[in-house]
Protein backbone atom coordinates (compact mmCIF):
# COMPACT_ATOMS: atom_id res chain seq x y z
CA UNK A 1 0.00 0.00 0.00
CA UNK A 2 1.45 3.39 -0.95
CA UNK A 3 1.76 6.23 1.53
CA UNK A 4 -0.94 8.17 -0.35
CA UNK A 5 -3.45 5.35 -0.02
CA UNK A 6 -2.49 4.78 3.58
CA UNK A 7 -3.13 8.45 4.36
CA UNK A 8 -6.46 8.38 2.53
CA UNK A 9 -7.67 5.28 4.34
CA UNK A 10 -6.45 6.56 7.69
CA UNK A 11 -8.46 9.72 7.08
CA UNK A 12 -11.54 7.71 6.14
CA UNK A 13 -11.23 5.80 9.41
CA UNK A 14 -10.84 9.03 11.37
CA UNK A 15 -14.01 10.42 9.75
CA UNK A 16 -16.13 7.44 10.67
CA UNK A 17 -18.71 8.41 13.21
CA UNK A 18 -22.32 7.37 13.61
CA UNK A 19 -23.77 9.76 10.99
CA UNK A 20 -21.19 8.75 8.37
CA UNK A 21 -21.46 5.04 9.13
CA UNK A 22 -25.25 5.30 8.87
CA UNK A 23 -24.95 7.07 5.52
CA UNK A 24 -22.53 4.38 4.33
CA UNK A 25 -24.86 1.56 5.36
CA UNK A 26 -28.29 2.94 4.49
CA UNK A 27 -29.45 3.35 0.92
CA UNK A 28 -32.56 1.78 -0.60
CA UNK A 29 -31.35 2.47 -4.16
CA UNK A 30 -34.72 4.07 -4.87
CA UNK A 31 -33.19 6.80 -7.00
CA UNK A 32 -35.37 9.61 -5.65
CA UNK A 33 -32.18 11.58 -5.06
CA UNK A 34 -31.55 11.76 -8.81
CA UNK A 35 -34.16 14.42 -9.55
CA UNK A 36 -33.14 16.31 -6.44
CA UNK A 37 -29.63 16.88 -7.81
CA UNK A 38 -28.99 19.84 -10.12
CA UNK A 39 -26.22 17.88 -11.85
CA UNK A 40 -28.68 15.14 -12.77
CA UNK A 41 -31.37 17.62 -13.79
CA UNK A 42 -28.89 19.30 -16.08
CA UNK A 43 -27.42 16.08 -17.48
CA UNK A 44 -29.44 12.95 -16.59
CA UNK A 45 -26.73 10.30 -16.47
CA UNK A 46 -25.93 7.67 -13.89
CA UNK A 47 -22.75 9.42 -12.69
CA UNK A 48 -24.92 12.33 -11.61
CA UNK A 49 -27.17 10.34 -9.32
CA UNK A 50 -26.21 11.06 -5.71
CA UNK A 51 -26.72 7.41 -4.73
CA UNK A 52 -24.25 6.39 -7.45
CA UNK A 53 -21.72 8.86 -6.10
CA UNK A 54 -22.20 7.53 -2.58
CA UNK A 55 -21.76 3.97 -3.83
CA UNK A 56 -18.23 4.81 -4.96
CA UNK A 57 -17.18 5.43 -1.37
CA UNK A 58 -19.35 2.62 -0.03
CA UNK A 59 -17.50 0.10 -2.18
CA UNK A 60 -14.18 1.19 -0.62
CA UNK A 61 -15.72 1.19 2.85
CA UNK A 62 -17.08 -2.32 2.32
CA UNK A 63 -13.67 -3.63 1.30
CA UNK A 64 -12.15 -2.22 4.48
CA UNK A 65 -14.93 -3.16 6.87
CA UNK A 66 -16.70 -6.25 5.60
CA UNK A 67 -14.96 -9.63 5.87
CA UNK A 68 -16.86 -11.18 2.95
CA UNK A 69 -16.14 -8.16 0.75
CA UNK A 70 -12.46 -8.48 1.41
CA UNK A 71 -12.43 -12.16 0.42
CA UNK A 72 -14.88 -11.94 -2.50
CA UNK A 73 -14.98 -8.27 -3.50
CA UNK A 74 -16.72 -8.98 -6.80
CA UNK A 75 -19.73 -10.50 -5.02
CA UNK A 76 -20.40 -7.36 -2.99
CA UNK A 77 -19.09 -4.77 -5.43
CA UNK A 78 -16.33 -3.91 -3.00
CA UNK A 79 -13.21 -2.16 -4.16
CA UNK A 80 -9.69 -1.94 -2.81
CA UNK A 81 -8.60 1.68 -2.79
CA UNK A 82 -5.74 2.41 -5.17
CA UNK A 83 -4.31 5.56 -6.71
CA UNK A 84 -6.62 5.47 -9.73
CA UNK A 85 -9.73 5.01 -7.60
CA UNK A 86 -8.66 7.77 -5.23
CA UNK A 87 -8.13 10.15 -8.14
CA UNK A 88 -11.60 9.33 -9.48
CA UNK A 89 -13.20 9.72 -6.06
CA UNK A 90 -11.43 13.01 -5.54
CA UNK A 91 -12.51 14.42 -8.90
CA UNK A 92 -16.08 13.32 -8.26
CA UNK A 93 -16.27 14.86 -4.79
CA UNK A 94 -14.78 18.16 -5.90
CA UNK A 95 -16.43 18.59 -9.28
CA UNK A 96 -19.75 16.72 -9.24
CA UNK A 97 -21.18 17.67 -5.88
CA UNK A 98 -21.59 21.14 -4.42
CA UNK A 99 -22.52 19.76 -0.98
CA UNK A 100 -25.91 21.47 -1.30
CA UNK A 101 -27.77 18.68 0.60
CA UNK A 102 -30.86 18.80 -1.58
CA UNK A 103 -30.49 15.04 -2.10
CA UNK A 104 -30.39 14.50 1.65
CA UNK A 105 -33.60 16.38 2.43
CA UNK A 106 -35.36 14.58 -0.42
CA UNK A 107 -34.11 11.11 0.54
CA UNK A 108 -36.77 8.97 2.31
CA UNK A 109 -34.00 7.63 4.56
CA UNK A 110 -32.19 10.95 4.93
CA UNK A 111 -28.98 9.53 3.52
CA UNK A 112 -26.39 12.27 3.79
CA UNK A 113 -24.54 11.99 0.49
CA UNK A 114 -22.69 15.30 1.01
CA UNK A 115 -21.31 13.91 4.26
CA UNK A 116 -19.79 11.10 2.21
CA UNK A 117 -18.49 13.59 -0.36
CA UNK A 118 -16.93 15.54 2.50
CA UNK A 119 -15.27 12.34 3.71
CA UNK A 120 -13.79 11.84 0.25
CA UNK A 121 -12.67 15.46 0.15
CA UNK A 122 -10.95 14.98 3.50
CA UNK A 123 -9.27 11.80 2.23
CA UNK A 124 -8.08 13.62 -0.89
CA UNK A 125 -6.80 16.58 1.10
CA UNK A 126 -4.83 14.33 3.45
CA UNK A 127 -3.45 12.33 0.53
CA UNK A 128 -2.48 15.44 -1.43
CA UNK A 129 -4.92 14.97 -4.30
CA UNK A 130 -7.30 17.83 -3.46
CA UNK A 131 -7.45 20.76 -5.91
CA UNK A 132 -4.31 22.80 -5.41
CA UNK A 133 -6.05 26.18 -5.54
CA UNK A 134 -8.33 25.39 -2.59
CA UNK A 135 -5.31 24.35 -0.56
CA UNK A 136 -3.51 27.56 -1.54
CA UNK A 137 -6.50 29.75 -0.64
CA UNK A 138 -6.84 28.07 2.76
CA UNK A 139 -3.12 28.33 3.44
CA UNK A 140 -3.08 32.01 2.39
CA UNK A 141 -5.76 32.76 4.97
CA UNK A 142 -3.80 30.90 7.64
CA UNK A 143 -0.67 32.85 6.68
CA UNK A 144 -2.55 36.13 7.13
CA UNK A 145 -3.44 35.02 10.64
CA UNK A 146 0.16 34.13 11.51
CA UNK A 147 1.59 37.50 10.58
CA UNK A 148 -0.95 40.27 9.94
CA UNK A 149 1.80 42.90 9.90
CA UNK A 150 2.52 42.36 6.20
CA UNK A 151 -0.93 43.57 5.16
CA UNK A 152 -2.44 45.42 8.10
CA UNK A 153 -1.28 48.92 7.12
CA UNK A 154 -2.53 48.41 3.56
CA UNK A 155 -5.86 47.18 4.90
CA UNK A 156 -6.21 50.21 7.17
CA UNK A 157 -5.41 52.51 4.23
CA UNK A 158 -8.21 50.88 2.25
CA UNK A 159 -10.61 51.36 5.13
CA UNK A 160 -9.74 55.05 5.37
CA UNK A 161 -10.41 55.40 1.61
CA UNK A 162 -13.72 53.61 2.05
CA UNK A 163 -14.59 55.89 4.94
CA UNK A 164 -14.14 58.92 2.69
CA UNK A 165 -16.30 57.25 0.05
CA UNK A 166 -18.96 56.37 2.62
CA UNK A 167 -19.14 59.94 3.97
CA UNK A 168 -19.64 61.17 0.43
CA UNK A 169 -22.40 58.62 -0.27
CA UNK A 170 -24.19 59.27 3.02
CA UNK A 171 -23.58 63.01 3.05
CA UNK A 172 -22.47 62.68 6.66
CA UNK A 173 -18.89 63.59 7.64
CA UNK A 174 -19.27 61.96 11.05
CA UNK A 175 -19.70 58.38 9.90
CA UNK A 176 -16.85 55.95 10.60
CA UNK A 177 -15.60 52.44 9.84
CA UNK A 178 -14.13 51.31 13.15
CA UNK A 179 -11.42 48.65 13.08
CA UNK A 180 -10.54 46.56 16.14
CA UNK A 181 -12.72 48.70 18.40
CA UNK A 182 -12.45 47.35 21.92
CA UNK A 183 -15.79 46.56 23.55
CA UNK A 184 -17.93 46.98 20.42
CA UNK A 185 -21.19 45.06 20.48
CA UNK A 186 -20.84 43.56 17.00
CA UNK A 187 -17.83 42.23 15.15
CA UNK A 188 -18.77 42.34 11.48
CA UNK A 189 -16.74 39.85 9.44
CA UNK A 190 -16.66 40.76 5.74
CA UNK A 191 -15.13 39.00 2.77
CA UNK A 192 -12.00 40.34 1.12
CA UNK A 193 -12.72 43.46 -0.90
CA UNK A 194 -14.65 46.69 -0.55
CA UNK A 195 -17.93 45.36 -1.88
CA UNK A 196 -18.69 43.49 1.35
CA UNK A 197 -17.44 46.27 3.62
CA UNK A 198 -18.78 49.56 2.25
CA UNK A 199 -22.53 48.72 1.95
CA UNK A 200 -22.76 47.09 5.43
CA UNK A 201 -20.72 49.98 6.89
CA UNK A 202 -23.35 52.37 5.52
CA UNK A 203 -26.13 50.30 7.09
CA UNK A 204 -24.37 50.03 10.48
CA UNK A 205 -23.77 53.78 10.51
CA UNK A 206 -27.35 54.58 9.55
CA UNK A 207 -28.58 52.27 12.33
CA UNK A 208 -26.14 53.91 14.76
CA UNK A 209 -24.85 50.45 15.63
CA UNK A 210 -21.93 49.84 17.98
CA UNK A 211 -19.81 47.76 15.64
CA UNK A 212 -16.31 47.07 14.45
CA UNK A 213 -14.35 45.30 11.75
CA UNK A 214 -11.32 43.17 12.31
CA UNK A 215 -8.62 42.82 9.70
CA UNK A 216 -9.61 39.24 8.85
CA UNK A 217 -12.17 37.98 6.37
CA UNK A 218 -14.90 35.37 6.75
CA UNK A 219 -14.12 33.05 3.81
CA UNK A 220 -12.82 29.65 4.91
CA UNK A 221 -11.50 27.38 2.17
CA UNK A 222 -10.53 24.80 4.76
CA UNK A 223 -14.25 24.01 4.94
CA UNK A 224 -14.34 23.14 1.24
CA UNK A 225 -11.35 20.88 1.72
CA UNK A 226 -13.19 19.17 4.59
CA UNK A 227 -9.95 19.74 6.45
CA UNK A 228 -10.93 20.50 10.03
CA UNK A 229 -7.37 21.35 10.99
CA UNK A 230 -7.04 24.03 8.30
CA UNK A 231 -10.62 25.24 8.78
CA UNK A 232 -10.04 25.66 12.52
CA UNK A 233 -6.87 27.66 11.93
CA UNK A 234 -8.72 30.02 9.60
CA UNK A 235 -11.67 30.38 11.99
CA UNK A 236 -9.40 30.84 15.00
CA UNK A 237 -8.38 34.25 13.69
CA UNK A 238 -11.94 35.49 14.07
CA UNK A 239 -12.58 33.70 17.37
CA UNK A 240 -9.41 35.21 18.87
CA UNK A 241 -10.35 38.67 17.60
CA UNK A 242 -13.87 38.41 19.01
CA UNK A 243 -12.47 37.35 22.38
CA UNK A 244 -9.79 40.04 22.37
CA UNK A 245 -12.24 42.80 21.47
CA UNK A 246 -14.89 41.55 23.89
CA UNK A 247 -17.75 41.69 21.37
CA UNK A 248 -21.12 40.14 22.10
CA UNK A 249 -21.98 39.06 18.60
CA UNK A 250 -20.34 38.08 15.33
CA UNK A 251 -22.16 39.12 12.17
CA UNK A 252 -21.10 37.32 9.03
CA UNK A 253 -21.13 38.94 5.59
CA UNK A 254 -23.46 37.68 2.87
CA UNK A 255 -21.61 34.41 2.46
CA UNK A 256 -23.13 30.94 2.62
CA UNK A 257 -20.25 28.74 3.66
CA UNK A 258 -18.85 31.27 6.13
CA UNK A 259 -22.23 31.62 7.84
CA UNK A 260 -22.68 27.85 8.00
CA UNK A 261 -19.19 27.40 9.35
CA UNK A 262 -19.41 30.05 12.08
CA UNK A 263 -23.00 29.23 12.98
CA UNK A 264 -22.73 25.45 13.15
CA UNK A 265 -19.10 24.25 13.17
CA UNK A 266 -17.02 26.87 14.93
CA UNK A 267 -18.95 26.81 18.24
CA UNK A 268 -18.17 23.09 18.44
CA UNK A 269 -14.56 23.44 17.37
CA UNK A 270 -13.95 26.13 19.99
CA UNK A 271 -16.26 24.98 22.74
CA UNK A 272 -15.47 26.89 25.91
CA UNK A 273 -13.78 29.73 24.02
CA UNK A 274 -16.78 30.73 21.98
CA UNK A 275 -19.50 32.64 23.76
CA UNK A 276 -20.90 34.76 20.96
CA UNK A 277 -24.14 34.95 19.12
CA UNK A 278 -23.60 34.39 15.39
CA UNK A 279 -25.89 36.01 12.88
CA UNK A 280 -25.85 36.56 9.17
CA UNK A 281 -25.93 40.12 7.91
CA UNK A 282 -29.32 39.37 6.34
CA UNK A 283 -30.82 38.78 9.80
CA UNK A 284 -29.42 42.11 10.95
CA UNK A 285 -30.87 43.89 7.90
CA UNK A 286 -34.30 42.43 8.65
CA UNK A 287 -34.04 43.52 12.29
CA UNK A 288 -33.01 47.09 11.42
CA UNK A 289 -35.89 47.49 8.97
CA UNK A 290 -38.43 45.86 11.28
CA UNK A 291 -37.37 48.01 14.23
CA UNK A 292 -37.16 51.20 12.17
CA UNK A 293 -33.42 51.56 12.77
CA UNK A 294 -32.94 52.24 9.08
CA UNK A 295 -35.46 53.88 6.79
CA UNK A 296 -36.07 52.39 3.39
CA UNK A 297 -38.30 53.51 0.55
CA UNK A 298 -40.49 50.61 -0.59
CA UNK A 299 -40.96 52.14 -4.02
CA UNK A 300 -37.27 52.40 -4.84
CA UNK A 301 -36.96 49.27 -6.95
CA UNK A 302 -39.79 48.71 -9.37
CA UNK A 303 -38.06 46.27 -11.71
CA UNK A 304 -38.85 42.56 -11.22
CA UNK A 305 -36.70 41.05 -8.48
CA UNK A 306 -36.12 37.39 -7.68
CA UNK A 307 -34.17 35.84 -4.82
CA UNK A 308 -31.81 32.90 -5.02
CA UNK A 309 -31.68 30.88 -1.80
CA UNK A 310 -28.12 29.95 -1.01
CA UNK A 311 -28.08 26.29 0.10
CA UNK A 312 -25.97 27.09 3.15
CA UNK A 313 -28.21 29.95 4.22
CA UNK A 314 -31.66 28.53 3.44
CA UNK A 315 -31.78 24.72 3.29
CA UNK A 316 -28.93 24.22 5.75
CA UNK A 317 -29.20 27.44 7.75
CA UNK A 318 -32.91 28.17 8.00
CA UNK A 319 -32.54 31.77 6.82
CA UNK A 320 -35.56 31.72 4.55
CA UNK A 321 -38.00 34.42 5.57
CA UNK A 322 -35.49 37.12 6.58
CA UNK A 323 -34.32 37.99 3.06
CA UNK A 324 -37.92 37.86 1.78
CA UNK A 325 -39.02 40.22 4.53
CA UNK A 326 -36.26 42.65 3.56
CA UNK A 327 -37.14 42.43 -0.12
CA UNK A 328 -40.83 42.97 0.65
CA UNK A 329 -39.86 46.32 2.15
CA UNK A 330 -37.70 47.57 -0.71
CA UNK A 331 -39.22 46.15 -3.90
CA UNK A 332 -42.63 46.31 -5.53
CA UNK A 333 -42.36 43.36 -7.92
CA UNK A 334 -40.89 40.33 -6.14
CA UNK A 335 -41.06 37.03 -8.01
CA UNK A 336 -40.28 33.65 -6.49
CA UNK A 337 -38.37 30.99 -8.39
CA UNK A 338 -39.90 27.51 -8.36
CA UNK A 339 -38.90 25.51 -6.36
CA UNK A 340 -37.60 27.83 -3.67
CA UNK A 341 -36.69 28.20 0.00
CA UNK A 342 -35.55 24.87 1.56
CA UNK A 343 -36.27 23.12 -1.76
CA UNK A 344 -34.34 25.67 -3.84
CA UNK A 345 -32.05 24.34 -6.53
CA UNK A 346 -28.33 24.86 -6.03
CA UNK A 347 -26.85 27.39 -8.46
CA UNK A 348 -23.90 25.04 -9.05
CA UNK A 349 -21.27 27.33 -7.55
CA UNK A 350 -21.12 25.92 -4.03
CA UNK A 351 -18.57 23.65 -2.41
CA UNK A 352 -15.70 25.80 -3.68
CA UNK A 353 -16.55 25.08 -7.32
CA UNK A 354 -16.34 28.71 -8.43
CA UNK A 355 -12.66 28.74 -7.55
CA UNK A 356 -11.87 25.62 -9.57
CA UNK A 357 -11.20 26.83 -13.09
CA UNK A 358 -10.54 23.28 -14.32
CA UNK A 359 -14.22 22.43 -13.76
CA UNK A 360 -15.77 25.55 -15.26
CA UNK A 361 -17.59 23.68 -18.04
CA UNK A 362 -19.15 21.23 -15.58
CA UNK A 363 -20.11 24.08 -13.28
CA UNK A 364 -21.82 26.01 -16.04
CA UNK A 365 -23.64 22.90 -17.25
CA UNK A 366 -24.82 22.07 -13.73
CA UNK A 367 -26.10 25.62 -13.36
CA UNK A 368 -28.54 25.33 -16.25
CA UNK A 369 -31.56 24.40 -14.07
CA UNK A 370 -30.91 27.56 -12.03
CA UNK A 371 -30.51 29.62 -15.20
CA UNK A 372 -33.84 28.25 -16.45
CA UNK A 373 -35.50 29.11 -13.14
CA UNK A 374 -34.23 32.67 -13.30
CA UNK A 375 -35.35 33.04 -16.90
CA UNK A 376 -38.85 31.82 -16.05
CA UNK A 377 -39.34 34.52 -13.41
CA UNK A 378 -38.73 37.25 -16.00
CA UNK A 379 -37.03 39.20 -13.22
CA UNK A 380 -34.41 41.80 -14.09
CA UNK A 381 -32.60 41.65 -10.77
CA UNK A 382 -31.37 38.47 -9.09
CA UNK A 383 -30.52 38.89 -5.43
CA UNK A 384 -28.23 36.35 -3.79
CA UNK A 385 -26.91 36.63 -0.25
CA UNK A 386 -23.83 34.51 -0.93
CA UNK A 387 -20.66 35.52 -2.74
CA UNK A 388 -20.10 32.15 -4.41
CA UNK A 389 -23.70 32.13 -5.63
CA UNK A 390 -23.31 35.65 -7.02
CA UNK A 391 -20.12 34.67 -8.84
CA UNK A 392 -21.79 31.58 -10.27
CA UNK A 393 -25.00 33.39 -11.27
CA UNK A 394 -22.83 36.08 -12.85
CA UNK A 395 -21.20 33.38 -14.99
CA UNK A 396 -24.60 31.81 -15.75
CA UNK A 397 -25.87 35.24 -16.73
CA UNK A 398 -23.12 35.52 -19.31
CA UNK A 399 -23.18 31.91 -20.48
CA UNK A 400 -26.96 31.58 -20.85
CA UNK A 401 -27.51 35.25 -21.77
CA UNK A 402 -30.02 35.87 -19.01
CA UNK A 403 -29.72 39.65 -19.17
CA UNK A 404 -30.15 40.15 -15.44
CA UNK A 405 -28.41 42.29 -12.85
CA UNK A 406 -26.99 40.35 -9.89
CA UNK A 407 -26.94 42.02 -6.52
CA UNK A 408 -26.22 41.41 -2.88
CA UNK A 409 -29.16 42.06 -0.58
CA UNK A 410 -27.31 44.77 1.35
CA UNK A 411 -26.60 46.72 -1.84
CA UNK A 412 -30.32 46.90 -2.63
CA UNK A 413 -31.10 47.95 0.94
CA UNK A 414 -28.56 50.77 0.65
CA UNK A 415 -30.14 51.80 -2.61
CA UNK A 416 -33.56 51.86 -0.93
CA UNK A 417 -32.15 54.10 1.81
CA UNK A 418 -32.21 56.91 -0.75
CA UNK A 419 -28.84 58.34 0.24
CA UNK A 420 -27.42 61.48 -1.36
CA UNK A 421 -25.15 59.44 -3.66
CA UNK A 422 -25.31 55.84 -4.96
CA UNK A 423 -22.92 52.98 -4.22
CA UNK A 424 -20.16 52.46 -6.77
CA UNK A 425 -21.64 50.39 -9.59
CA UNK A 426 -25.17 51.61 -8.84
CA UNK A 427 -24.81 55.01 -10.48
CA UNK A 428 -26.91 54.22 -13.53
CA UNK A 429 -30.66 53.91 -13.10
CA UNK A 430 -30.80 51.66 -16.16
CA UNK A 431 -29.07 48.85 -14.21
CA UNK A 432 -32.33 48.39 -12.41
CA UNK A 433 -34.43 48.43 -15.53
CA UNK A 434 -32.59 45.50 -17.03
CA UNK A 435 -31.12 47.30 -20.02
CA UNK A 436 -27.62 46.25 -19.09
CA UNK A 437 -26.62 43.59 -16.67
CA UNK A 438 -23.12 43.47 -15.26
CA UNK A 439 -22.26 41.88 -11.91
CA UNK A 440 -21.53 44.55 -9.35
CA UNK A 441 -17.86 45.39 -9.56
CA UNK A 442 -17.59 44.81 -13.30
CA UNK B 1 8.79 46.43 -17.27
CA UNK B 2 11.45 43.96 -16.29
CA UNK B 3 13.03 41.56 -18.77
CA UNK B 4 11.65 38.62 -16.78
CA UNK B 5 8.06 39.77 -17.26
CA UNK B 6 6.28 37.21 -19.39
CA UNK B 7 2.56 37.93 -18.95
CA UNK B 8 0.38 40.97 -18.33
CA UNK B 9 -3.13 40.27 -17.08
CA UNK B 10 -6.25 42.31 -16.46
CA UNK B 11 -8.18 41.32 -13.33
CA UNK B 12 -10.27 44.47 -13.22
CA UNK B 13 -13.78 43.75 -11.95
CA UNK B 14 -12.85 40.34 -10.56
CA UNK B 15 -13.81 39.77 -6.95
CA UNK B 16 -12.17 37.57 -4.32
CA UNK B 17 -10.99 34.83 -4.73
CA UNK B 18 -10.74 35.15 -8.50
CA UNK B 19 -7.61 37.37 -8.65
CA UNK B 20 -5.72 34.75 -6.59
CA UNK B 21 -7.17 31.90 -8.66
CA UNK B 22 -6.17 33.60 -11.92
CA UNK B 23 -2.66 34.58 -10.83
CA UNK B 24 -2.04 31.06 -9.51
CA UNK B 25 -3.04 29.69 -12.93
CA UNK B 26 -0.86 32.22 -14.72
CA UNK B 27 2.22 31.36 -12.66
CA UNK B 28 2.07 27.84 -14.05
CA UNK B 29 2.55 29.22 -17.53
CA UNK B 30 5.91 30.84 -16.75
CA UNK B 31 9.29 29.41 -15.80
CA UNK B 32 11.04 29.77 -12.45
CA UNK B 33 12.53 33.28 -12.28
CA UNK B 34 9.97 34.76 -14.66
CA UNK B 35 7.27 37.22 -13.63
CA UNK B 36 3.62 37.99 -14.21
CA UNK B 37 2.06 41.43 -13.97
CA UNK B 38 -1.61 42.04 -13.20
CA UNK B 39 -3.96 44.92 -12.63
CA UNK B 40 -6.95 44.48 -10.31
CA UNK B 41 -9.66 46.64 -8.78
CA UNK B 42 -10.61 44.52 -5.77
CA UNK B 43 -8.72 46.02 -2.80
CA UNK B 44 -8.69 42.56 -1.21
CA UNK B 45 -5.69 41.74 -3.41
CA UNK B 46 -3.53 44.01 -1.26
CA UNK B 47 -3.63 41.36 1.45
CA UNK B 48 -4.49 38.25 -0.50
CA UNK B 49 -1.72 38.35 -3.11
CA UNK B 50 1.17 38.69 -0.61
CA UNK B 51 -0.39 35.96 1.58
CA UNK B 52 -0.82 33.63 -1.37
CA UNK B 53 2.74 34.35 -2.60
CA UNK B 54 4.19 33.46 0.81
CA UNK B 55 2.54 30.06 0.80
CA UNK B 56 2.95 29.14 -2.84
CA UNK B 57 6.61 29.67 -3.67
CA UNK B 58 6.22 33.04 -5.37
CA UNK B 59 7.51 36.53 -4.62
CA UNK B 60 5.64 39.81 -4.87
CA UNK B 61 8.04 42.22 -6.54
CA UNK B 62 5.65 45.14 -6.82
CA UNK B 63 2.29 45.88 -5.22
CA UNK B 64 1.13 49.40 -5.83
CA UNK B 65 -2.14 51.15 -5.33
CA UNK B 66 -2.87 53.52 -8.17
CA UNK B 67 -5.66 56.05 -8.63
CA UNK B 68 -8.22 53.59 -10.03
CA UNK B 69 -6.63 50.17 -9.65
CA UNK B 70 -3.93 48.09 -8.03
CA UNK B 71 -0.92 46.81 -9.98
CA UNK B 72 1.20 43.91 -8.85
CA UNK B 73 4.07 41.89 -10.23
CA UNK B 74 4.81 38.38 -8.99
CA UNK B 75 7.92 36.30 -9.67
CA UNK B 76 7.91 32.52 -9.67
CA UNK B 77 10.51 31.21 -7.23
CA UNK B 78 10.03 27.45 -7.52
Amino acid sequence: MTETIELALKTLESQLNQPLETALEACARCGICAEACHYYRAEPKVEHIPAYRSEQLRSVYRYEHDFLSRIFPTWTHAKKLDETTLAKLSEMAYSQCTLCRRCTVNCPLGVDTPLMMRAIRAMATAAGTAPEILVMLADSAIEKGKDPSFFKDMFLDQIRDMEVQMRDIMGDPNTTIPVEKQGAKILYVPLAGAHTILPPAIVFNAAKEDWTLSIFEAANYGVFLADVNRAKQVAKRIVDEANRLGVKEIVIAECGHAYASYRWDVPNWFAGQFDFKVRSLIEVLAEYIRDGKIKVDPTTISAGVTYHDSCNLARNGGLIEEPRYVLSKITTDFREMTPNKAEALCCGGGGGLVALAEYTDRRLAAGKPKADQIKKTGAKIVVAACENCRLQIGDLNEHYQLGVHISALTDLVVRAMRLPKPLPGHEAEHLFEGEKAPVLGD
Amino acid sequence: MTDTLKLSLDFKGLLCPMPVVKIAQAMKQVQVGESVEAVATDPGVMADIPAWARTSGNEVITLEKREKDIRFVVRRLK
